[in-house]
């Protein structure tokens, strides 16, 4: 039996509605609170800390509060990741999410410019502490923007598991790193999201990685028939399955930090495979959760609109088979 | 045990030794001494003071460092006292007549020396200035004349100039310095290249290099064992990134230091080295410095001191320093010293050496990580005369009265006059200016529209001493005009062309036990002469002895390196 149907209006976005701290911190940073931002990083878990010093890096006009926090004590690796985040987001949005080739070389160079600035506060913080997940998590971006090579993002992503195998938003960034837009290829790309996921125990939320390399490889598809018959031929719908099997339909699986944006990569390819059954049982377990990856790709100027017409599909479906 | 005696005028430092005696005799002169249109002039006096040995089966050595150059001999007192008696005679009156063939075999010596990973630093710091020698091929030595070699011993090798070490019980009966008077000579003042550090240039070569220089003192030499053992975790044992990771200390002038860190790396992983490098710089820069790390290394410098002190390995590190100015240090001395470093002093190095530092990356930028791309290029065309390329419509090239241009779209090099360190001459009409600043300008009168017709007036306006005459070119490495389409695409700025330029070492080669004299050979250019392999042996042991004791080892051996601005 399938749990509570979700409000089919009603789409949450926001990582607060799945993860409550996530206000908390926004509150103790809008109030320039930062011992109240410390008093809900230093309880949560890695991923969940990430998660929030992300969160917390799309404030506008952090940068130099969290500069002030850093002079005091250089030694505050999360006021130092969320002001690496924070300018490497000022620069992604400068370059925007366009392909290259439509990136003018002015954007290129603010781009770089901003994620040099990070980069130098990312070092300086790795310096003084090495072990903290969420300044490598920045680093694999900053990495990649500035393109400094396979070998290097992979030191990083070493760096960065050997701390925290299983960093699932350090495998998101890593995951990027992989695909050919950013100079990797397929082939690397779904070994490695295929490795992580069988590295990760039973339940864990990394079957997600093998959904979103398909994902990525779908996108590159310009025919919606063509990317369709691509996800729904082999290797990539055993993979999908699996991943499904190994992470969300898993007895183990646990509604641990980034679990909504895991289980949105499995509702969004179901949907794309016409698994109607499959994706409203995903939808089921979200509720009225969503996040917007990775939804921006089907729709980004409405996200959340893509997220209501798709589940209401699946769930129509799903009850009409019941 | 060490004592100060004079031997004819000449400071000398005696002290016992256990197994066979030796004794070595220093003057305060190097490459770093020499103009580049003389580069190889003392090179070329080591060689001929030294003809008169002989192939005797002497275990004898003569090195011509950046800043020393000296006569080694292992034996009998006897033979010491003639072997050094001999080289002070032989510098009274140099054998001229060997002159041609001489240089001939510095020729043949230098085509045969393989290149160091390190050769490239020196002109990019200091340009083609002092410290920048090391950089540059003897291109001198084609136009050095008998009065030009009396005026440079003249000048250097003087009772005055000079240091002599004994590693015996005695000294040497029979052994006479007599050497000129004249005046000690002290290290040159370094120039710069370099307007901003941290800097960095991209090689070609694969091979990260970094140095700094630093004043001198017990806590940068543990600070460089400290970086050798993070680099070898960092780089070898956990990322299997490099297989070498050394550094190097080595005194610069009296009161200053050059540390040098060298990582290779497969293709694939030079990106990964150049991170974790940067990394490990910047974690000693802010201090996190393992107590144990800095334990260790005084630990090992003590026991080599003590083993040293033994050999009598320690005598050339302080001879060197009493020749430049330095006073002379009891073993318990040095080691009180380096014992007392403390964690806070190697940061504080490190905090320095970061902020003075120059990086040699493998083929990438590393603005990204605070450093600062060096100059690679001109910032102003003189005034003169334009002659357009025969090969595409963005070169051409500039001859005014106050130096010469290249000009290559945004791409100049300018050479002037007045800062102008060596021009090259070939029968051909080819000429090679190199500024101060190492940038260089090559003008190929058969590349340029009516450039042949200004060459009489250019010659002319060459400072007089400059210009250095080169035996005629193969005609094969006279360029010819190549049309546009045909021509290889510019590589991306100057910088490039220059690292393309740079050969891509024998890494191997640069690791295994050869790499001790390699990196003496940094320092001293070495031109061992040795009876049987064995002997061989035994003075390279002695060499590494040297090398740790006067801390001169050096990382590669000098060879060409410039900075060339044409395709």
């Amino acid at each position: 039996m399938l749990p509570a149907m979700p409000d089919a209006d009603h789409v949450l976005l926001d990582p607060a509605a799945a993860y409550p701290e996530v206000n908390a911190v926004r509150a103790a940073l809008a109030a320039r609170d930062w011992t109240g931002v410390r008093a809900v990083l230093d309880v949560a878990p890695p991923v969940g800390r990430t998660m929030l010093i992300n969160v917390g890096a799309e404030g506008h006009e952090v940068a130099d509060f969290l500069d002030w926090v850093i002079r005091r004590d250089p030694g505050d690796s999360a006021a130092a990741a969320m002001l690496g985040r924070h300018l490497i987001g000022v620069g992604w949005n400068i370059r925007s999410s366009a392909v290259a080739d439509h990136v003018s070389a002015e954007q290129f160079a603010s781009f770089h410019d901003w994620l040099r600035r990070a980069e130098l506060v990312l070092l300086d913080a790795i310096a003084r502490r090495p072990g903290d997940p969420a300044l490598w998590v920045a680093r694999l971006t900053s990495a990649r923007g500035l393109q400094l090579g396979l070998a290097e993002t992979r030191r990083r992503y070493d760096k960065l598991a050997a701390i925290d195998p299983h960093h699932l938003p350090g495998q998101y960034a890593f995951l990027q790193r992989l695909c050919p837009k950013w100079g990797g290829s397929w082939e690397m790309l779904h070994g490695w999201c295929r490795e992580a996921m069988l590295a990760a125990p039973p339940g864990a939320l990394q079957g997600t990685l093998v959904a979103e390399g398909h994902i990525e490889h779908w996108l590159e598809f310009d025919d919606g028939e063509e990317g369709r018959r691509y996800l729904a031929g082999e290797p990539a719908r055993t993979e999908i399955y699996e991943a499904a099997h190994r992470s969300a339909w898993h007895p183990a699986f646990r509604r641990s930090p980034g679990w909504v944006r895991a289980l949105s990569n499995f509702a969004m390819i179901f949907g794309l495979l016409d698994d109607r059954p499959a994706a409203a049982s995903i939808f089921a377990m979200l509720g009225n959760l969503g996040s917007e990856d990775p939804w921006n790709y089907l729709n980004g100027a409405d996200p959340a609109g893509e997220i209501r017409r798709r589940r209401s599909a699946a769930m129509a479906a799903a009850r009409g088979i019941r | 045990m060490i004592q100060q005696l004079r031997v004819d005028g000449v400071p000398t430092l005696l002290a016992p030794v256990t197994g066979p005696a030796h004794a070595g005799l220093a003057f305060r002169v190097g490459f770093a001494d020499e103009p580049l249109y003389r580069r190889g002039i003392t090179h070329l006096i080591e060689h001929l003071a030294l003809h008169h040995v002989g192939v005797a089966d002497y275990h004898y050595n003569g090195a011509t460092g950046v800043e020393y150059t000296f006569f080694h001999m292992q034996g009998s007192a006897e033979e010491i006292a003639r072997f050094l008696t001999g080289v002070c005679a032989a510098l009274r009156d140099l054998p001229m007549h060997r002159l041609a063939v001489e240089k001939e075999l510095l020729q043949a010596e230098a085509n045969g020396r393989s290149s160091g990973a390190a050769d490239d630093m020196g002109l990019w710091r200091y340009g083609a200035r002092n410290y920048g020698m090391p950089s540059y091929p003897e291109w001198g030595l084609s136009a050095v004349t008998p009065d030009d070699l009396r005026a440079w011993v003249a000048r250097y090798f003087t009772r005055e100039n000079a240091v002599l070490w004994v590693a015996g019980d005695e000294i040497p009966a029979g052994l006479r310095l007599d050497l000129p008077g004249g005046v000690r000579q002290p290290p040159p003042a370094p120039s710069s290249a370099l307007p901003v550090t941290p800097a960095f240039f991209p090689s070609m070569s694969g091979v990260l290099v970094w140095d700094t220089v630093v004043p001198r003192n017990a806590g940068a030499t543990v600070f460089a064992g400290v970086l050798e053992r993070v680099m070898f975790r960092e780089l070898r044992q956990e990322g299997g990134l490099s297989y070498t990771a050394q550094t190097n200390y080595e005194p610069l002038g009296a009161d200053h230091a050059t540390i040098t860190a060298v990582a290779d790396s497969l293709p694939e992983k030079q990106g990964a080295v150049l991170g974790a490098f940067v990394d490990v710089l910047a974690a000693l820069r802010v201090g996190r410095i393992d107590d144990t790390d800095v334990a260790t290394v005084i630990k090992q410098r003590v026991e080599g001191l003590r083993h040293a002190e033994d050999q009598g390995g320690r005598l050339p590190g302080q001879a060197l320093n009493l020749l430049a100015g330095r006073e002379v240090q009891s073993l318990d001395e040095v080691i009180a010293e380096i014992s007392s470093v403390t964690v806070a002093q190697v940061a504080q190095v490190a905090a320095a050496a970061c902020a003075a530092g120059l990086l040699m990356t493998p083929r990438a930028s590393a603005d990204w990580a605070g450093f600062t791309a060096a100059p690679s290029r001109s910032e102003t065309v003189v005034a003169g005369t334009s002659y357009a390329s025969l090969e595409g419509p963005d070169d051409h090239l500039v001859i005014g009265p106050e130096g010469v241009s290249l000009v290559r779209g945004d791409d100049i090099a300018t050479v002037r006059f007045d800062a102008c360190a060596i021009v090259r001459a070939w029968p051909d009409g080819g000429r090679q200016f190199v500024g101060f600043d190492g940038i260089v300008v090559v003008v190929e009168p058969s590349l340029y529209a009516g450039a042949h017709g200004a060459l009489p007036w250019l010659d002319a306006r060459v400072p007089p001493g400059l210009r250095v005459d080169h035996p005629p070119r193969d005609p094969s490495r006279i360029p010819q005009p190549q049309m546009p389409a045909a021509r290889p695409a510019p590589a991306g700025g100057k910088a490039l062309g220059v690292v393309g330029l740079v050969v891509l070492i024998p890494v191997t080669l640069f690791f295994v036990g050869v790499a001790a004299l390699l990196g003496l050979a940094l320092a001293t250019d070495n031109s061992a002469v040795a009876g049987n392999d064995s002997e061989l042996a035994g003075f390279v042991v002695l060499i590494v002895i040297l090398l740790t004791l006067a801390a001169t080892c050096g990382i590669g051996i000098h060879r060409s390196a410039r900075r060339v601005y044409r395709s």
